[in-house]
């Protein structure tokens, strides 16, 4: 099989989509020597056991490509886009072109990892449209995915490599629309929640509320901790810029404790939860550290206001791990 | 952490005194070393309280300690009011004493982990 090289002058946005090992190794591979060919720096965000195929297949050039375990960079997706960030920024040079393969959406993905996935997906071209050149390739299980998820593959790539062609995406939706507010429907909470309207006064009364359900919960001590600070955080937020005051819920859902703050604020920067602060102190911090405590964040951007869930994994397995199949 | 009553806290007690206190916080100041002592919980509520007693005690060039030791919560706008006090510093630093391992991997995480004039000790808060 054959892939056109084209060379790419910005940011390519490319689903792959494959059936079956040989497939996704008979494209990754030429796309992974091409780019070290042709001197370009490539990394690698899969499974530790697609990993582990890749340096088997790539042989003696698998040490010039990095590699990272999406299953580590990617369990909350909101922390893929600062880590592709790291990469272009550290190896972007006058002229130089890079490559990326990413896959963020597995199977066993929860429907709400799968929802903040996509989204991902979207932002990426929000994030790195019209800027510098590198080819990132997200590969598609097809056998193993719904057709629903595939559909919105090619919504939110500009590329789709489909048997071995590419093509441009007649579904894509476009730069402008891939940042466009984000109000797709959280499923209502299955269990009873506990509610706290809060104003600033309140805010001790929220971190309270906030630990004794992480321990009722089950939360470890230190995952207690995390969630306590991001709730306040996202919190203050809605006093300080969601109408000064916003409501509390908190439930238990199959896997996780469940924080939901709404308020009447608008949230109008999409890659806002996902941008490093910078060195400035009034940076703001709050939604990013949140995406490094929580194992998901999901913000919608309602006509009514804002709504943000801080989720924590009840599970050991809380930063869920495709375990290789060893037999 | 049973503590007993050491000669710095007698001296504390009488040199020193609260600062400023509300219902979740105490500042109190101290004299050896010179700096100020936080329990309870630092949020938007009273960061400003804490800006200002920070300010008032780093207005020398001497290293200023404060033992944070004590402190159950404190938000990103409390860190930023230290970060922000050891920014205006233009000599000394400002030390924070014990500070919780959770606040450590906050300001690690939002890139406040290496700043010049804000060192956090590694030291035992009783042995400061």
């Amino acid at each position: 099989m054959s892939m056109p090289a084209p060379r790419i002058a910005a940011f390519r946005h490319e689903a792959l989509l494959y059936v079956g090992w040989q497939e996704f190794i008979a494209a990754t591979v030429p796309f992974i020597r091409d780019g070290v060919k042709a001197g370009e720096p490539v990394l690698v965000v899969e499974s530790e056991e697609k990993i582990e195929m890749l340096r088997v297949a790539l042989g003696a050039e698998a040490g010039e490509v990095l590699f990272a375990d999406m299953a580590q960079v990617g369990a909350n997706p909101a922390r893929i886009i600062p880590a592709w960030r790291e990469f272009v920024a550290r190896h972007a040079a006058p002229g130089r072109r890079m490559r990326g393969i990413g896959e963020p959406i597995w199977k066993e993905r929860s429907s709400d990892e799968l929802v903040e996935c996509q989204r991902h997906e979207s932002l990426l071209n929000v994030a790195f449209g019209g800027g510098e050149p590198w080819w990132l390739l997200c590969p598609y299980d097809v056998q193993k995915l719904d057709e629903a998820v595939i559909t919105e593959a090619k919504r939110s790539h500009e590329f789709v490599t489909d048997r071995g062609t590419a093509r441009r995406s007649d579904a894509f939706r476009g730069l402008e629309a891939s940042g466009a507010p984000f109000d797709v429907q959280l499923p209502q909470p299955e269990n009873a929640a506990s509610r706290l309207v809060f104003s600033a006064a309140d805010l001790d009364s929220v971190r309270a509320l906030v630990a004794q359900e992480a321990r009722t919960a089950g939360l470890k001590a230190s995952r207690a901790a995390e969630l306590v600070i991001a709730v306040n955080e996202v919190a203050t937020n809605s006093i300080r810029h969601g109408g000064g005051r916003g409501t509390l819920r908190i439930w238990n859902d199959d896997s996780a404790l469940v924080c939901e703050i709404r308020d009447h604020g608008r949230f109008d920067k999409p890659l806002a939860d996902r941008e490093r602060p910078s060195t400035d102190s009034a940076s703001p911090r709050g939604l990013w550290l949140a995406n490094h405590l929580c194992d998901l964040v999901q913000i919608r951007t309602l006509a009514v206001g804002t709504v943000v869930r801080l989720r924590m994994n009840r599970l050991p397995s809380s930063h869920l791990r495709v375990v290789p199949n060893r037999h | 952490m049973g503590r007993g009553i050491s000669i710095d806290d007698l001296v504390d007690a009488f040199m020193g005194g609260t600062v400023y206190a509300d219902k979740q916080l105490v500042v109190t100041r101290t004299s050896a070393p010179i700096g100020l002592r936080f329990s309870g919980e630092i949020d938007i509520n009273n960061r400003e309280a804490v800006a200002t007693s920070v300010s008032a005690i780093a207005a020398g060039d001497v290293d200023v300690h404060l033992d944070v030791s004590s402190l159950i919560f404190c938000d990103i706008s409390g860190i930023r009011a230290f970060v922000e006090a050891a920014e205006n510093r233009e000599k000394g630093r400002l030390m924070l004493h014990g500070l919780p391992e959770l606040l450590q991997t906050v300001m690690r995480v939002t890139g406040w982990a290496d700043l010049p004039n804000l060192h956090v000790c590694d030291c035992r808060t009783d042995s400061i």
